[in-house]
């Protein structure tokens, strides 16, 4: 060590000193800052796994289980002899939030459907009364009736779902529904016929009407478990909606 | 940042209307973030009603959102992570400002109220997009004054020594201190 700096003046030495608090206190500024920074990344990204696990849908596990179209419209899936508890599922083709909850938990209700442990019935109705929304949800549940075929239904059902339009813009046209008809398998040979000349079209909204009266519907999508009408949060929530209906089934 | 030639009066002033700003902006954030916390489906449908984004990508922010309201409305209020926050809560606030005008332009009648309003506005019922927008400038100009004044009074920045500004501040306060002892 130099003579010289042995002999730093004490105004140097405490310079140094505040120098060196200083970039102590910067240091500290950055951990502190960078723990809360992380901190609240991690609690975002902690509520989104959340959420995706909550919505989390199951795999098919099994073929479905027998469909049968009942001439009045709505669409029985069950197991032989399986009568309870029943699933009733109001739907409409043309509402966001009934394709949100086919991508959430539909396939939880096929497989409790192929499992034997519910009785599961699709109302697929006519909610909407303004246009553009109500005609394409009448075009669609009309081209619906067109199928007889219980398998073939729920193809085309989950394929209108897909497809689903905008709610501003004028949808779910018959030629498109043709073809969407065809993807799903339909058979019979007066489906085009049937879907482009809107044969049902005055069934389903008698239907609409007659059921959403007697069902007391207020909205879709309106899910009941035997009789009662199930909470939007367990419906959303397929581990939710399958433990429920099991308890159900006891 | 550039030291604006302010009186005395708007120099005490300024750190208060951040805290205003700060608990008005973040509160709103809680509550629509509260609100949604619980069903991220709603959001979810919510956010697709836009049509703005692919159905990927539209998922993936509605389960964010929620999430992401609530901790950035808490930092506002706590004052902690000031700018960047603020920073955050109005690009927010400014994406939905955007996201409503372009359903408004675009005709669509957004508020589908699926659960138990009908699946739409009820006939003669309008979208309230007007004041929507409005509403969220206002909360985007908020933002942007927390931005630029960060971190107002009652900030855990400041309590922490997070900010330059607080530092600054502290400085100032110093001098101040000086000054009267001084006098």
């Amino acid at each position: 060590m130099s003579k010289g700096e042995r002999q730093k003046t004490a105004r140097e030495r405490i310079k140094e000193q505040q120098a060196a608090d200083r970039a102590r206190e910067k240091r500290k500024r950055i951990v502190t800052y960078t723990t809360a920074g992380v901190v609240a990344v991690a609690a975002i990204g902690a509520g989104w796994l959340w959420s995706f696990s909550q919505s989390k849908s199951e795999e098919a596990a099994a073929p479905l289980a027998p469909i049968t179209v009942d001439a009045n419209g709505s669409v029985v899936m069950a197991k032989q002899g399986v009568t309870k508890p029943v699933i009733d599922i109001y739907e409409d083709f043309q509402c966001p939030a009934c394709k949100q909850l086919e991508e959430v938990s539909g396939q939880t209700f096929k497989n409790l459907a192929a499992e034997g442990k519910a009785k599961v019935v699709f109302h697929p109705i006519t909610i909407f009364s303004q246009e553009p929304t109500r005609g394409n949800s009448v075009r669609a549940g009309a081209a619906a009736r067109c199928v007889a075929d219980g398998k073939q239904w729920m193809a085309f059902h989950d394929l209108l779902f897909a497809n689903q339009p905008s709610e501003a813009a004028e949808g779910f046209k018959v030629d498109d529904m043709v073809s969407w008809g065809k993807e799903a398998g339909v058979t019979s040979p007066d489906f085009e016929s049937c879907v482009k000349g809107q044969k049902h079209a005055n069934a389903q909204i008698s239907f609409s009407d007659k059921t959403g009266k007697e069902a007391k519907i207020e909205g879709t999508p309106t899910v009941k478990l035997d009789g009662i009408v199930m909470d939007s949060q367990v419906i959303f929530t397929p581990q939710e909606l399958r433990e429920q209906v099991t308890k159900a089934a006891k | 940042m550039i030291a604006l030639p302010v009186s005395r009066n708007a120099r005490t002033a300024i750190p208060w209307v951040t805290t205003a700003a700060r608990l008005v902006l973040g509160g709103v954030l809680i509550v629509s973030g509260g609100l949604k916390v619980t069903k991220p489906w709603d959001s979810v449908v919510a956010v697709k009603a836009y049509r703005l984004l692919p159905e990927d990508i539209a998922t993936a922010v509605g389960y964010v959102l929620p999430m992401l309201e609530i901790v950035v409305g808490v930092l506002l209020v706590v004052g902690l992570l000031t700018r960047v926050a603020g920073a955050v809560a109005t690009l927010l606030m400014f994406a939905f400002v955007f996201g409503i005008a372009w359903a408004w332009a675009n005709g669509l009648r957004i508020d589908c109220g699926c659960f138990g309003g009908g699946g739409e506005l009820a006939a003669g019922q309008e979208p309230t997009y007007l004041l929507d927008i409005v509403r969220d400038f206002g909360l985007v100009l908020l933002g942007g004054w927390v931005v630029r004044f960060p971190p107002g009074r009652y900030a855990l920045d400041a309590a922490l020594g997070l900010t330059g500004s607080a530092a600054r501040e502290a400085d100032a306060r110093h001098d101040e201190h000086e000054e009267e002892t001084v006098r």
